[in-house]
C-alpha cells in the first residue's frame, strides 16, 4: 500500500513539475523569440538531414519506378522526337532571330521584363507542417545559402508566398493562401489596388480573397492580378492569379471577389527563392 | 531505466520524422494524423503514468518547436495525455486498444479546440462548426484510428523492454543481493 503511495505522489509531483514548466515556457515565449530560437536550431540541425535523405530516396525510388515503366514507351518516343528535333531545330533558328529583334524592341522601350531580371535560387520542398491549420512548409535552403528572412518565393509563373522563418539550412515559407496572409495586389493593367488574404474555409476550393477594389473599378473574371509596388514585403509585378466573381460589397463604396492562383499549391515540389528584396523605407 | 528512455527518445523521434515528411503522403481529404500524440497515451497505458508524462512532454515540445509559435502548450497537452493514460496501468488487459483509442479521441478533440481557440477564435473566426466538421472531428477520428495501426507495434517493443529489464534485474540482484532500489 505505501509503495502504492509513493508511486502515485512521485508521478504526481512529475506531472506538477511538467505543468509548471510548461506555463513558464508558454508565457516566455508569448513575450520573446530568444528561447525557440536556439532549440530550432539544434533540432533542424539533426532533423533537416534527415529529411533531405528521406526525401532524396523518396526522389530515387520514384525515378526507379517511373524508368522500369516507360522503358519501352520511350524507346518508341525517343524515335518520334528525333524526327521532331529536325523541324524544331529549324523553328528555333528562326524564333532565335525573332529574339533578338524582341530584346532590341524592350531595350528601346527599357521594358526590361522586371520579373526576369530577380535574381532567383530554385530550392526543393522538404517537409510540411504537421497540423492541419496551417500550410506553411520547410525549404532546404537556408542562411548558407543566402536566404534572408522576408525574401518572396515563386513557383513557375506566380507567387507562392513569403519566407518567415531562417535557419542555417533550412528555412520556413508561409504561403499565400493561407489563413492570415495579406498581399497587396493590383490589376495589371489598370493598377487599381485591392487586398489580397488567404481564408481557410476557401483553401480546399483553392481560391484565395481579394477584397478592397474601388467601386468604379471595372473588374472582370480572369483579370490577371499582380503583387502591388506599394506592398512592402513582395515585389511588384509578381503574378497571383486571376480574378473571379469580383462583386460589389454591400456597402457600395468597394468591390471584393476571389483570385484563381496560378500556383497548384497541391502538387509543389520546387520553388525559386527570390534573393532581391524589396527595399523598404526603414 | 536509462537505456529505456534513450530508447523511447529514439521511437519519439522516429514518429516525428515520419510526421513531417510523410506527413502530406498520408493525408485523406487535407486532412493529417496526429500521431505524436499517440505516443504518450499508448506508453503511458502500457507502462504508467511516469513514462506517459515523460514521452508526452519530448514529443510536444518537438512538436512545438517544429510547428507553434507558443512553446509549451502540446507537451502540456501530451503530458496530461500520458498522465491520463497512465491511469489505466494495469486495470485493463495490456492488448486492449480500446482505452487508448478512446483517451486518444478526447485529447485530440480537446487539443484542437484549443487550437482552434487560440489560433482562429482570438482573431474573430467564430465559426465554430465549420472549424469542427472540417478540421477537428476528421482529424480526431483519423488519429484514434491510427491507434490501432500503431498500438500493436508499440506494445511488442514494450514486451522486449520488459523482459530485458526484468533479466537485469534479477541478475543484478544476484550478484549485490539487494532488492532493486531504484523504482
Amino acid at each position: 500500500m505505501r509503495e502504492k503511495i509513493a508511486a502515485f505522489f512521485t508521478s504526481k509531483y512529475k506531472l506538477i513539475t511538467v505543468i509548471i514548466f510548461c506555463i513558464l515556457l508558454m508565457i516566455a515565449s508569448l513575450f520573446t523569440d530568444r528561447l525557440a530560437t536556439p532549440l530550432k536550431a539544434v533540432v533542424s540541425t539533426v532533423v533537416v538531414p534527415i529529411q533531405k535523405g528521406i526525401n532524396y530516396l523518396g526522389l530515387i525510388t520514384n525515378d526507379k519506378y517511373v524508368s522500369f515503366e516507360d522503358n519501352k514507351k520511350l524507346r518508341e518516343e525517343n524515335e518520334n522526337l528525333k524526327s521532331r528535333l529536325d523541324d524544331l531545330t529549324e523553328e528555333n533558328n528562326r524564333l532565335k532571330q525573332d529574339t533578338y529583334e524582341l530584346s532590341r524592341l524592350r531595350d528601346l522601350y527599357q521594358l526590361d521584363g522586371m520579373y526576369d531580371s530577380y535574381k532567383k535560387t530554385a530550392a526543393r520542398i522538404i517537409g510540411t507542417n504537421s497540423d492541419n491549420w496551417f500550410t506553411t512548409f520547410t525549404v532546404n535552403k537556408g542562411s548558407n545559402d543566402g536566404i534572408e528572412k522576408n525574401m518572396n518565393v515563386v513557383a513557375g509563373q506566380g507567387l507562392v508566398g513569403l519566407v518567415t522563418e531562417v535557419g542555417s539550412n533550412y528555412c520556413v515559407v508561409r504561403s499565400v493562401i493561407e489563413d492570415g496572409s495579406y498581399v497587396s495586389g493590383q490589376l495589371i493593367d489598370s493598377g487599381d489596388k485591392c487586398i489580397i488574404s488567404g481564408d481557410i474555409k476557401l483553401m480546399d476550393k483553392g481560391i484565395i480573397k481579394c477584397s478592397g477594389f474601388n467601386s468604379s473599378v471595372e473588374v472582370k473574371d480572369g483579370d490577371k492580378i499582380v503583387t502591388s509596388n506599394i506592398s512592402d514585403k513582395y515585389l511588384p509585378g509578381i503574378l497571383i492569379g486571376y480574378a473571379k466573381d469580383v462583386k460589389m460589397d454591400s456597402n457600395n463604396l468597394t468591390q471584393s471577389g476571389y483570385i484563381v492562383p496560378v500556383v497548384d499549391f497541391a502538387h509543389l515540389q520546387e520553388v525559386l527563392i527570390i534573393t532581391d528584396k524589396k527595399k523598404s523605407g526603414d | 531505466m536509462m537505456k529505456r528512455k534513450i530508447c523511447e527518445f529514439l521511437t519519439v523521434f522516429l514518429i516525428y520524422i515520419i510526421q513531417i515528411t510523410l506527413g502530406s503522403k498520408m493525408e485523406i481529404g487535407g486532412i493529417k494524423p496526429n500521431l505524436l500524440l499517440i505516443l504518450p497515451i499508448v506508453f503511458g497505458y502500457l507502462n504508467g503514468k511516469n513514462e506517459g508524462i515523460y514521452v508526452g512532454f519530448i514529443a510536444g515540445l518537438l512538436y512545438d518547436i517544429q510547428a507553434s509559435s507558443l512553446l509549451g502548450f502540446s507537451s502540456l497537452v501530451f503530458s496530461l495525455a500520458g498522465y491520463l493514460s497512465g491511469i489505466f496501468y494495469e486495470l485493463f488487459e495490456q492488448n486492449n486498444f480500446f482505452i487508448p483509442l478512446i483517451i486518444t479521441f478526447i485529447t485530440d478533440l480537446l487539443y484542437e479546440t484549443f487550437s482552434y481557440v487560440g489560433n482562429f477564435m482570438l482573431h474573430n473566426r467564430l465559426d465554430f462548426l465549420y472549424f469542427f466538421e472540417r478540421f477537428i472531428a476528421p482529424e480526431c477520428i483519423y488519429t484514434a484510428s491510427c491507434v490501432i495501426i500503431l498500438f500493436w507495434p508499440f506494445r511488442f517493443l514494450n514486451k522486449k523492454f520488459e523482459k530485458k529489464e526484468r533479466h537485469e534485474k534479477r541478475s543484478e540482484s544476484y550478484v549485490t543481493r539487494s532488492p532493486g532500489s531504484d523504482s
